[in-house]
């Protein structure tokens, strides 16, 4: 087993506690009385969640490829249901929960780990080059659970589960042509998309000079630069955070990375990124020692789902990106999303038990 | 075909290298916002955590030339609150209703404004000790005491044009408060308080304080005491006469530093709403722009006199009361004329057809000169806003009859600031100087930061032409028009003036303008005094009359003051069958009745008592009687 993934693992999750427990501590404080609430129930999420990636790192990897088609339809259906008024929970705008209280779930991080099986399973069922009848299907189980995340609408998940299933596409190797039509079509799409829904436009817009709408659709970009931006290369030290006074809203959640930068300036910034670049180096290097197809593939989309995340969430943050509602995988606060993170984490680990000769 | 796993491989460590890729690009985007941004967003963040409460700095004080109070600042606090911070809001709002006496209403809706920081105009500011004590005590959160000043004038009501006065907000609004306002603001402090974003104190961020400091001090060249003296001499003149306007100005004619200078109506610089704007917005002494009379006939003596066009004491010259010039008759202020005297004389007597000859033998060209040069036509450059042109005819529009009146003073259209300076350059030794009432400024330190150096301008007339100016008019004061003003020992030389006034083109009927210009001693004028009265009433309106005697006291007080030595010898007042005559009262005590009754004294004789020699008398001996006046004496 990989035992510097392992650590490195561990590591991001202890540190992402931290984080969360200086972050939310103000906000906290004022909503519950209780200025360690957030980092508790992190606290309890991230036990239960490396007990499950040890689980999961014993269950042979098979076991995925076996029933990929079954989480596939499990999650599908429950991405049907959330979208029922009454059933799913609407938090933020977004009607992406289901369940009661604490123990409400998000189908869509349970939908990505379904695209990611069932298109690796998929692909690697044939050993033969990707025929276009084929790609044509494995689009469909990747478009599908991404058109009803966008009914939610949750923009960040959807992207996750697009960029994921076309990086699986993208390792299979489908060829280079296709990805440019693809961007062509996106963008194609992209368009439609701010047609149908102007506000996206407006967040487009308010990322390249937030301070047109500041307190519209800049706020959050304004927010979030004003903690990173005074930092400097040091930071103002643990705890030390001012835009953690209600300035930036949910500074535990998407934007904890400004939270980050603001109390550990650029060194700790790019420190966080590094033990992201580390984890994924870890990741490919497993991938590229996986036994077969399926590991190698499943391997390689964990990896890029990490990926497409921490690229995402920092480059909102920093302003490279317009605002997208993504967790930074280890460090946001969130039980589902640090569950399947973990989980996926699990499946690595266990890929890398079996190294092929 | 290349197997699929081989693909795979290839394709992972090209997405290895593209995720190294980005994240490269996500540090330097990181650098850039922490490094290159740094400065501009750490402004705009502390402007975002910070609310300030502005500190009121203290406005620059007015002093006179010696250094006495004009203007000074009392302390008067201001109130402001921090919405946010506010726990108990029916309990703050009650408090401020009572304490700042406003409605509850009022009250309820200040406390519940929604911005970071209020402040309540007007009832929230200038608070008294007893206001700022009651809410001191009460000590709420969110409500907060600032430093403030108000403006307070020691000297009331004087020099209230000329300073002009100040708004709320501690910013000049007019006068010297206005012009100046930059210097005597000084610049806002701050108390810099680092709050979340609900407005509540941030412990762990230390407030930033920043003194508020001070405005510089303005040292005018006015002396109070010569304003004081103007200033009641203007509040006796007002009561006697009730005249529509006065006006009067005291300068130095050596360096056109302004002594005094003050109009009527006035008003107090802190209760300027109770007046109408054009009071306060004219400073008449430098705005009024109405014909001076005789006073103007001193620059036609001064250009004839520096053009060699006559001889004063030599020359003869006949009024019959009235001159023909191109049709039109001309009078002599007195109807009978003059008849035959001397140019002297026809200065003293203030004599029309004598100054028509003296323009007659200037000419047009000549004398319009000097009437330029003199400053008139055009602004003095006193350091005072609202001054204005004068008008003067067109010069090609100058006929006979335009020369001919220009000459003793009609037809033109002159400010008394003009008057002032250019009588000035006339007996000052010939030079134009440029009015003006500030001196130096200084630092709240007492250092001083700026001089106002003293200007002149152009010399007009000589020396020598200018003691001729000086000595002639001496004689209209001891012996012409001018004797109301005539000082003991003080050797005052002057001009009066009457003007009729004009309304939409035409003369007004029995509505005068009666003025005075007069400065002492007459060998090295140390002071120049005009005065103007428009529309004395119960008396007649004579520039002679009216205004003399007022600028006699002036002058003769002043010069006390100004600690100027008495002159020994000085032209001798002339006595007049208008004048009273006096008799010294001589000493009578041992003297018998019959030598009394035998003294033929032009007093009328009281006798008290039964004997025949006087013991005792009232007024004591050596004490001046007009005629007539009652001398008690007691005989044993």
């Amino acid at each position: 087993m990989d035992r510097w993934l392992l650590l490195l693992i561990v590591i991001c999750t202890v540190f992402g506690i931290g984080l969360i427990d200086s972050a939310s501590s103000v906000w906290a404080l004022d909503r519950f009385g209780d200025a360690h609430f957030f980092s508790k129930r992190q606290g309890v999420f991230a036990f239960a969640g490396l007990f499950l990636m040890v689980m999961v790192s014993r269950i042979d990897y098979f076991v995925w490829r076996k029933y990929a088609k079954w989480i596939y339809l499990v999650s599908f259906l429950l991405l049907i249901l959330v979208l029922i008024p009454g059933v799913g929970l609407v938090r933020n705008g977004s009607q992406s929960w289901i369940g009661a209280g604490p123990l409400s779930i998000q189908p869509a991080e349970v939908a990505k780990l379904g695209v990611l099986f069932l298109t690796a399973g998929l692909i690697s069922r044939s050993s033969k080059k990707i025929t276009s009848v084929r790609l044509l299907q494995l689009m469909g189980v990747i478009i599908l659970p991404f058109g009803a995340v966008m009914l939610q609408p949750d923009l960040g998940s959807g992207t996750v589960i697009l960029g994921t299933g076309f990086a699986l596409l993208f390792l299979a190797g489908v060829s280079y042509r296709f990805f440019l039509l693809l961007f062509a079509a996106g963008a194609a799409g992209f368009a439609a998309l701010i047609i149908s829904a102007p506000y996206r436009l407006q967040r487009i817009t308010s990322f390249l000079d937030p301070w047109e709408d500041p307190l519209g659709a800049g706020f959050q970009m304004i927010q979030s630069l004003y903690a990173s931006g005074p930092a400097g290369l040091f930071g103002f030290g643990l705890s030390n955070s001012r835009q953690k006074h209600f300035y930036l809203p949910e500074p535990q959640n998407d934007f904890i990375f400004a939270i980050a930068a603001e109390e550990f300036g650029f060194a700790g910034g790019t420190l966080i990124m590094l033990l992201f670049l580390l984890i994924i180096w870890r990741g490919v290097l497993i991938a590229l020692h996986a036994p077969d197809p399926f590991a190698m593939l499943c391997a390689g989309g964990i990896v890029m789902m990490i990926g497409i995340q921490v690229f995402i969430n920092i480059s909102v943050v920093i302003g490279l990106i317009p605002v997208t509602g993504i967790t930074l995988p280890f460090f946001s606060y969130g039980g589902s999303s640090l569950l399947v993170i973990l989980f996926s984490c699990g499946i690595l680990l266990n890929i890398s038990r079996s190294r092929s000769v | 075909m290349k197997s699929p796993v081989r693909t795979i491989k290839k394709r992972l460590v090209i997405s290895l290298l593209l995720i190294s890729i980005a994240v490269l690009v996500m540090c330097i985007r990181l650098f850039y916002v922490q490094v290159f941004m740094h400065d501009e967003l750490y402004e705009k963040a502390i402007e975002s955590w910070s609310r300030e409460l502005p500190m009121e700095p203290e406005r620059g004080r007015i002093f006179d030339r010696h250094g006495e109070e004009i203007v000074i600042n009392q302390l008067a606090p201001s109130l402001f609150i921090i919405p946010r911070q506010i726990e108990d809001r029916e309990k703050t709002a009650l408090l401020l209703s009572d304490v700042l006496d406003i409605s509850k209403d009022k009250a309820v809706e200040f406390v519940n404004r929604k911005s970071s920081i209020e402040k309540l105009h007007p009832e929230g500011r200038k608070l008294s000790f007893q206001q700022v004590r009651e809410i001191e005590e009460a000590s709420l959160p969110g409500v907060y005491i600032a430093d403030d000043y108000k403006r307070f004038y020691p000297q009331g009501r004087a020099l209230s044009h000329v300073l002009g006065f100040i708004g709320v907000d501690n910013r000049g609004l007019s006068g010297l408060e206005l012009i100046h306002d930059e210097k005597l603001y000084g610049e806002q402090g701050a108390i810099e308080l680092f709050t979340d974003a609900k407005g509540k104190e941030m412990s762990d961020m230390p407030s930033t304080f920043q003194k508020a400091s001070p405005g510089n001090d303005l040292h005018l060249t006015i002396d109070l005491r010569v304003q004081k003296i103007v200033e009641r001499e203007l509040n006796n003149a007002q009561e006697k006469y009730d005249p529509d306007q006065i006006i009067a100005i005291a300068m130095s004619p050596k360096t056109g530093e302004i002594l005094a200078i003050a109009g009527r109506p006035d008003f107090h610089p802190n209760e300027y709403q109770k007046v109408k704007p054009e009071v306060y917005n004219r400073v008449l002494p430098i705005w009024s722009t109405y014909e001076p009379g005789s006073t103007f006939k001193i620059i036609t003596l001064a250009a004839a006199l520096e053009e060699d066009k006559v001889d004063l004491l030599d020359e003869h010259f006949f009024d019959s009361g009235h001159v023909e010039i191109g049709g039109v008759h001309l009078h002599c202020w007195q109807r009978e004329g003059h008849g035959q005297q001397s140019f002297l004389e026809v200065v003293q007597n203030s004599c029309n057809p004598g100054f028509i000859e003296l323009g007659n033998r200037l000419g047009k060209d000549v004398l319009f000169d000097y009437i330029r040069k003199f400053g008139f036509g055009s602004k003095t450059g006193v350091d005072l806003t609202g001054e204005s042109d004068g008008i003067l005819f067109k010069e090609e529009n100058v006929g006979p009859v335009e020369l001919a009146t220009t000459a003793f003073g009609q037809g033109v259209a002159v400010t008394p600031i003009q008057q002032i300076t250019a009588v000035s350059a006339a007996i000052n030794g010939g030079i134009v100087p440029v009015p003006g009432v500030t001196k130096k400024w200084t630092d709240d330190g007492g250092e001083t930061v700026e001089e106002v150096p003293v200007k002149m301008k152009h010399r007009v007339i000589s020396e020598e032409t200018s003691k001729k100016v000086r000595e002639a008019l001496e004689t209209v004061v001891a012996q012409g028009t001018g004797r109301g003003a005539f000082v003991d020992s003080y050797r005052v030389g002057g001009k009066t003036g009457t003007a009729q006034k004009v309304k939409d083109g035409k003369y007004l009927k029995d509505n005068y303008i009666v003025s005075f210009i007069g400065f002492a001693p007459a060998d090295d004028p140390e002071i120049i005094v005009y005065l103007a009265v428009d529309h004395p009433k119960n008396t007649v309106q004579f520039g002679g009359v009216v205004a003399a005697p007022v600028v006699g006291t002036i002058l003769e007080e002043s010069l006390s003051v100004l600690n100027v030595e008495p002159r020994k010898v000085q032209v001798e007042k002339e006595i007049r069958w208008l004048d009273p005559v006096t008799y010294k009262v001589p000493d009578l005590k041992g003297k018998t009745k019959k030598e009394l009754n035998s003294m033929l004294m032009p007093l009328k004789v009281e006798i008290s008592g039964q004997g025949d020699k006087v013991i005792e008398q009232s007024p004591q001996p050596g004490v001046t009687l007009p005629e007539g006046s009652i001398l008690r004496v007691y005989l044993d």
